[in-house]
C-alpha cells in the first residue's frame, strides 16, 4: 500500500465514517432526535484518536498524540463551561465550573461523575511545568524511570524514618550504615522539596482561576463573548502564563525552585559515590578518578597548546634573525602557518562536527 | 448574561475541522523529507577538539569586503539557528552585504571536555580562531559578532584582545544580568551551583531545555502544539515548525566548569556590573573595549530584557556606539521575515561603514 493511496482513500475513509456517526450521535445529544442530554466532547475525540490511531504510521504517533492531548485540553475547558454542562441556567453553570475548578486545585472536588472527571483531566493542564520536570528527571537517571519519589508515601513514614536515622552505625559496618541513612535522609528531602513545589502550583491554580473569572467579568462588562474551544483554551492558557510570570518571579518560588534542584543534587551525589564504593570494591574505575583524570589530562594539554603557540613564536623570531629582519617589539607572528597544508589533520570529533568531506582540509590545531 | 456562546453544533464543528487537520497533517509529517538546517554552503577551515571554524562561501555576484566577520554563537544550542532555511537566514542576509563570514561551531561536549574553562574558550578556542582569521587574510583585526551567551564571550575577548578587533556586534546579549524580570536570573539565585556541576560533571541540555520550558511552560508546551495544528495543511509550514522544533530540543550538554563560572559570575554575581570577573590571567573590565560597538536586542525578548542589553553603554570604553532594537523576541530577531528584511541589512550596512 502506498502512501498517497492509503491517506486518500483509507485514512479519510475512516475518519468519514467515524465523524458521520458522532454527528449523528450528536444530533441525539442536542435533543433534536431525542435520548441522552449529555454531551461528552472531550471523550468523543479520545474515542476518535482510539478508532485512527492504530492505521497511523509509527513515526507520526507521537507527533500526533502530543497534538492530540492539547486539543483535548482545550474541548475538556469547552466541556466544562458549556451552558448546558452544569444543568440550571447558564449563570449557575458558569459559576459551578469555576468553583469546581478552584476545588481541584485545593483538593476540595469529590465525586466521581462524568463531569467530575472532566474537571481533574482538564486540571491535568497545570501539570505541565511538573511533567517537564519528570520528564528531565528521567533523563537525568535512566535507573529510575520517571520521578521514582514524586508519589512515595511520606507523612505516615516520616516519624519513623526519623527515627531510624537517628540510631548511630555500629560496629565494622558503621561508615556503611551512615551512607545509607544519609542516601534516605537526602531522599526524605528531596521528597519533600518536590511537595512543596508542587503545592505551589496548586495555589497557582486557584489563582489562575481568579484571574479568568475576573476576565470573564471584564467580558460581561464589554459586551463580548467567547464563541469557540479554541478562544477560550486560549484565553485559559493566558491567565496561566499571566498568573505564573507573577508568581515565579517572587523570592518565595526562587527558594522554592533552589530546594529542588539542591536536594536533588545532593541524593544524586550521594548515589554517585555509593555507585563509586561498589566499583571500587570490584576494582573497577570510578567516576572519582576518571574525573582526576581528566582534570590532569585538560591541565597537561593546556599546557601543550601554550608551549606549542610559544615554539612558534620563537621559531618566527629565530627565522627573522637568521634573515636579517628581526621582528620589533610586539610584533605579531604567524601561528597557525597558514595556509601552509602540512598541519592538516583529520576530522574533528563530536556528532556532526564536520562535514565528512570538506572541500579543503581544515587546518587542526 | 455568561460570556460563553458555545453551542453544541458549533463545539462538534470545531472538532471535526481539528481532527480533519489533524489527519491531513500526518500525511504531511510523513512527507516531511529529512529536516536540514544550516542551508548555505560553507567550508570547513579550521578544527580543534570539537570546534570547527566555517568559512560561508561568498554568493555569485557579491565582492566580499576586506575585513572578515567572525560569528560567535552561543554554547546553549546550536548555531545552525543563523542559518536555519533558506529564507531566514541571518547568515545569507550578511553574506548579501558582502560580508565574509566565518562561524565558530562548538560541537557537543562530552565528559572528556567538562574541564573546559572560559578561559579555554575565550583565550584558547575564539582567540586562535581569531588567529587563524588573521592570518589567513593578513590581517591584524577583523570583525566579530557574538549572539547571546556569544555575545558576552566576544564583549570580554574585545575587552582582552581589543587590538585584533576591528569592530563588535553583538545580538541579544546580556550585560546585566539582574534586571528586574529576569527569571532566570531570579531562579539561580537559590542554586548550589557548585553542588550541581560536582554532582552532574557536564550539565545536561535536558536541564537547560526544562529551564527554557519553564520560562513559559503553558505556551511551550502546550498551546504551541495547537497552534502547530493549524499549520499542519502546508507542507513547507510543518517542515519549518519541526525544524525549529529540532534546534530547540539540540541542545549540547554544557562543559561543567564553563557552566560554573558563567552562573556564579554572571547570573550570581552579576560580574560584568559589579566587577570581579576574571578569565585566565585578566580581569574583566570592559572600559578596555574602545572599538565600535553595534548592540542589537529584541523589545520582546523573554530571555534576555532589553534593560539586559542596555547596560553596555555605559560600561565599554567605546565612543562609537550604537543601539538597534528589534520589535520582536529573542528568537524572532533571527527567524522572522521583518529581522531578515531589517536587521541583517542593518549589521551589515553599520560594518560596511567602518570596515
Amino acid at each position: 500500500m502506498n502512501e498517497d493511496s492509503f491517506f486518500s482513500n483509507d485514512w479519510m475513509e475512516t475518519q468519514r465514517k467515524y465523524w458521520e456517526s458522532w454527528i449523528a450521535m450528536n444530533r441525539k445529544a442536542m435533543g433534536l432526535e431525542g435520548g441522552s442530554q449529555t454531551a461528552p466532547w472531550e471523550s468523543a475525540l479520545d474515542h476518535w484518536w482510539t478508532a485512527i490511531s492504530p492505521a497511523a504510521p509509527a513515526g507520526s504517533k507521537q507527533f500526533m498524540e502530543r497534538m492530540m492531548d492539547q486539543g483535548k485540553a482545550f474541548f475538556k475547558m469547552a466541556e466544562t463551561f458549556l451552558p448546558t454542562a452544569g444543568g440550571g441556567d447558564g449563570w449557575s453553570a458558569f459559576s459551578k465550573a469555576l468553583e469546581d475548578m478552584q476545588k481541584g486545585f485545593t483538593g476540595g472536588l469529590t465525586g466521581s461523575g462524568d463531569g467530575q472527571n472532566a474537571m481533574h483531566r482538564m486540571l491535568a493542564f497545570w501539570e505541565l511545568p511538573l511533567d517537564n520536570w519528570q520528564r528531565m528527571t528521567s533523563s537525568l537517571s535512566p535507573m529510575f524511570p520517571g520521578d521514582l519519589l514524586r508519589n512515595m508515601p511520606h507523612d505516615g513514614m516520616q516519624e519513623h524514618v526519623d527515627r531510624l536515622l537517628s540510631a548511630p552505625g555500629l560496629g565494622y559496618t558503621r561508615e556503611e550504615q551512615g551512607a545509607y541513612q544519609d542516601l534516605i535522609r537526602r531522599s526524605m528531602e528531596y521528597q519533600k522539596a518536590l511537595r512543596e513545589y508542587s503545592a505551589f502550583y496548586s495555589q497557582l491554580g486557584v489563582k489562575a482561576v481568579e484571574r479568568m473569572r475576573a476576565y470573564m467579568q471584564d467580558l460581561i462588562t464589554s459586551g463580548k463573548t467567547i464563541d469557540s474551544a479554541r478562544a477560550i483554551y486560549d484565553d485559559w492558557v493566558s491567565c496561566c502564563e499571566a498568573v505564573y510570570a507573577e508568581e515565579v518571579g517572587t523570592k518565595t518560588y526562587a527558594d522554592l525552585h533552589g530546594k529542588l534542584i539542591n536536594s536533588q543534587m545532593a541524593l544524586k551525589q550521594r548515589m554517585s559515590e555509593m555507585v563509586d564504593g561498589q566499583l571500587g570494591a570490584l576494582n573497577m574505575p570510578t567516576r572519582s578518578e576518571i574525573r582526576t583524570l581528566q582534570d590532569r589530562l585538560q591541565e597537561t594539554r593546556r599546557e601543550n597548546k601554550k608551549l606549542n603557540h610559544s615554539l612558534k613564536v620563537l621559531e618566527a623570531k629565530v627565522e627573522a634573525l637568521i634573515s636579517g629582519k628581526p621582528l620589533p617589539e610586539g610584533a605579531r607572528v604567524k601561528t597557525h602557518g597558514v595556509p601552509r597544508a602540512a598541519l592538516i589533520a583529520g576530522p574533528a570529533e563530536g556528532k556532526g562536527a564536520a562535514p565528512k568531506k570538506p572541500a579543503a582540509k581544515p587546518t587542526t590545531k | 448574561m455568561i460570556p460563553i456562546d458555545i453551542r453544541p453544533d458549533k463545539l462538534t464543528q470545531e472538532m471535526l475541522d481539528y481532527t480533519r487537520k489533524l489527519g491531513k497533517g500526518m500525511e504531511n509529517l510523513l512527507n516531511a523529507e529529512k529536516i536540514d538546517t544550516g542551508v548555505s554552503p560553507k567550508q570547513a577551515v579550521y578544527t580543534e577538539d570539537k570546534l570547527v571554524l566555517y568559512r560561508y562561501d561568498t554568493p555569485a555576484g557579491v565582492t566580499p569586503r576586506p575585513v572578515p566577520v567572525l560569528v560567535v554563537y552561543a554554547l546553549v544550542n546550536r548555531p545552525y539557528m543563523t542559518d536555519i532555511q533558506e529564507d531566514r537566514s541571518t547568515i545569507k542576509g550578511l553574506l548579501a552585504t558582502g560580508q565574509d563570514v566565518y562561524l565558530i561551531d562548538w560541537g557537543y561536549p562530552d565528559g572528556a571536555d567538562r574541564c573546559l574553562t572560559l578561559d579555554d574558550y575565550l583565550n584558547g578556542y575564539i582567540d586562535r580562531c581569531v588567529d587563524y582569521i588573521c592570518e589567513a587574510h593578513g590581517l591584524e583585526q577583523i570583525n566579530i559578532l557574538g549572539i547571546c551567551q556569544g555575545g558576552v564571550f566576544s564583549l570580554m575577548y574585545t575587552s582582552m584582545h581589543q587590538d585584533k578587533v576591528k569592530n563588535l556586534v553583538t545580538m541579544v546579549t546580556p550585560v546585566d544580568f539582574q534586571t528586574p524580570g529576569n527569571l532566570l536570573s531570579s531562579w539561580v539565585q537559590a542554586m548550589d551551583i557548585d553542588l550541581a556541576v560536582d554532582t552532574m560533571g557536564n550539565v545536561p541540555g535536558e536541564l537547560l531545555n526544562w529551564t527554557f520550558l519553564s520560562l513559559k511552560p503553558f505556551a511551550l508546551a502546550g498551546q504551541k502544539y495547537v497552534n502547530m495544528v493549524d499549520v499542519l495543511e502546508d507542507a513547507d509550514k510543518v517542515k519549518n515548525f519541526l525544524r525549529m522544533e529540532k534546534w530547540i530540543f539540540d541542545s549540547p550538554d554544557q562543559a561543567g566548569e564553563t557552566f560554573r563560572q558563567f552562573a556564579k559570575d554572571f547570573y550570581q554575581k552579576n560580574g560584568l556590573i559589579n566587577g570581579g570577573v576574571v578569565i585566565g590571567e585578566h580581569t574583566i573590565d570592559l572600559k578596555n573595549l574602545t572599538c565600535p560597538l553595534l548592540n542589537v536586542y529584541a523589545l520582546q525578548d523573554h530571555l534576555v530584557p532589553p534593560a539586559a542589553s542596555q547596560a553596555m553603554k555605559a560600561l565599554v570604553g567605546s565612543t562609537d556606539y550604537t543601539e538597534n532594537p528589534f520589535p520582536g523576541g529573542h528568537i524572532g530577531i533571527y527567524v522572522s521575515g521583518k529581522a531578515q528584511k531589517e536587521v541583517t541589512p542593518a549589521i551589515g550596512k553599520w560594518l560596511n561603514d567602518r570596515s
